[in-house]
């Protein structure tokens, strides 16, 4: 077992540019590969989450494409966002895609989460969903047929096999204006328990506008998370 | 037995019957309406009286809902209490009038115990504050600062002009679709609320 210590182990940083001329097709190789293995995290916000069960199962069959629901945001790769969002919803929304691990891709159905839809004129209904996320891909109508959410998410598989599908990072690079928004809607206390900007660090996305003037107003009202209190008698209310 | 017969012979002359016991109370009109579908216009003060005797003598163990409507021409709001009876099969709508610049009555969780839930919500959508109702507070719309929404003079369509951005209407996408074979039968000039309308007109 010791001789395993005396094998020599370099480590080295892939080079992106220049150089090796295999690295564009490994990342073609690797787009391909993504593109067809995605875990869709479906948030039933709305109606057309009514129309996903005959997609996923036996007679569309979403499963074919290689896409499944996944059970938790860190696992997922696509974020499905089925209807109307809330201003309350959106919140959450947001906690959601920022657990996400990238690469990741939202993807808003039905006509409400590209204008407000039938909530129009409701206020406690978020208008654009691009405004808080960065939306890959549309799937409009109210609501759109399975038909239309494979061809959707078959698009969004071309995109991303083709390379020009990467919204996650306009997120990082852009930060500063999602957040405006947010902060415009959730007041200026709103603080989420992901560090987005050193995670724009980590992934190098790092760009001109990810730090910016309501990034300054966020570190002023960040408050560290503390750790959840465990009780014996666990949801049964304090005043009770 | 037929049960089609039996249900509107439950109680044949409900109207008769209610109207001898509510003698018992002053304040309340009575128009005949349908057998199983009473009304009752209620003075604000006797409403309390009134659930307490139709639900001590009346049977009508039921709070059905507590709905409110705004009046803003009137000043006032109209409370609506729905009771229902499981033996009489009948329900009584119970209507009283409250003026809407206090906006305060008093809670009837003391009678009917549901009511809290009512009343909540009540208060969170018209600002109606019910006194003694043990919740009064914070309900559905936990994160909201304005003024309660379900009131007239709430301008849902200005608050949304203020705090949100209208997608902008992009004919280019219109194309991709025609090219597909699809397409929107609505033109630009009809588009509702583009930005670039709101900014000319």
């Amino acid at each position: 077992m010791s001789a395993l210590k005396d094998i020599p182990v370099r480590y080295e940083t892939p080079q992106t540019t220049g150089g090796n001329p295999l690295a564009n097709v490994f990342d073609e190789f690797i787009r391909f590969c993504r593109s067809r293995s995605l875990f869709m995290l479906h948030y039933c916000t709305g109606c057309g989450a009514i129309e996903l069960p005959p997609a996923m199962t036996s007679r569309f069959d979403m499963e074919r494409l290689g896409i499944q629901p996944m059970v938790t945001p860190r696992q997922a790769d696509i974020l499905l966002v089925t209807g109307y969002v809330s201003v309350k919803t959106l919140k959450r929304v947001i906690l959601t895609y920022e657990q996400m691990a990238s690469p990741k891709y939202v993807i808003g159905i039905c006509s409400c989460t590209v204008n407000g839809g039938m909530y129009w004129q409701s206020y406690a209904t978020a208008k654009k969903l691009n405004d808080y996320l960065p939306v890959d891909m549309y799937i409009a109508g109210c609501m759109p047929r399975p038909e239309a959410v494979i061809e959707g998410l078959r698009a969004l598989m071309d995109n991303i096999a083709a390379g020009t599908s990467d919204n996650w990072k306009d997120y990082y690079q852009r930060y500063d204006h999602y957040l405006a928004n947010q902060q415009r809607l959730f007041g200026e206390t709103w603080q989420t328990p992901t560090d987005v900007i050193g995670e724009a660090k980590n992934y190098g996305v790092i760009g001109p506008q990810t730090e910016g003037e309501h990034t300054r107003l966020l570190s002023l009202h960040k408050q560290p998370l503390e750790p959840l209190r465990m009780t014996l008698n666990a949801g049964r209310l304090e005043r009770m | 037995m037929n049960t089609e017969v039996s249900t509107d012979l439950v109680c044949p002359d409900v109207y008769q019957w209610l109207c001898h016991l509510l003698k018992e109370i002053d304040g309340i009109t009575h128009p005949p309406r349908h057998a199983r579908r009473q009304r009752l216009d209620v003075k604000a003060e006797a409403l309390p009286a009134l659930l307490a005797l139709l639900q001590g003598k009346g049977s009508f163990v039921h709070l059905s809902a507590i709905s409110a409507v705004d009046w803003p021409d009137d000043g006032e709001f109209e409370l609506v209490y729905h009771v229902t009876s499981y033996e009489l099969k009948v329900t009584v709508s119970a209507h009283i009038r409250i003026p809407r610049a206090p906006g305060r009555y008093l809670s009837i969780y003391d009678i009917y115990k549901p009511a809290g839930f009512f009343e909540r919500d009540i208060f969170e959508m018209y600002g109606i504050y019910f006194e003694g109702s043990p919740w009064m507070e914070k309900f559905i719309l936990t994160e909201w600062d304005g003024p309660p929404p379900m009131r007239k003079e709430f301008d849902s369509e200005g608050w949304v002009n203020d705090h949100f951005d209208w997608q902008d209407y992009h004919p280019d996408w219109l194309k991709d679709l025609e090219a597909q074979g699809g397409g929107i039968a609505i033109r630009s000039e009809e588009q509702r609320f583009s930005r670039k309308s709101k900014d000319e007109g």
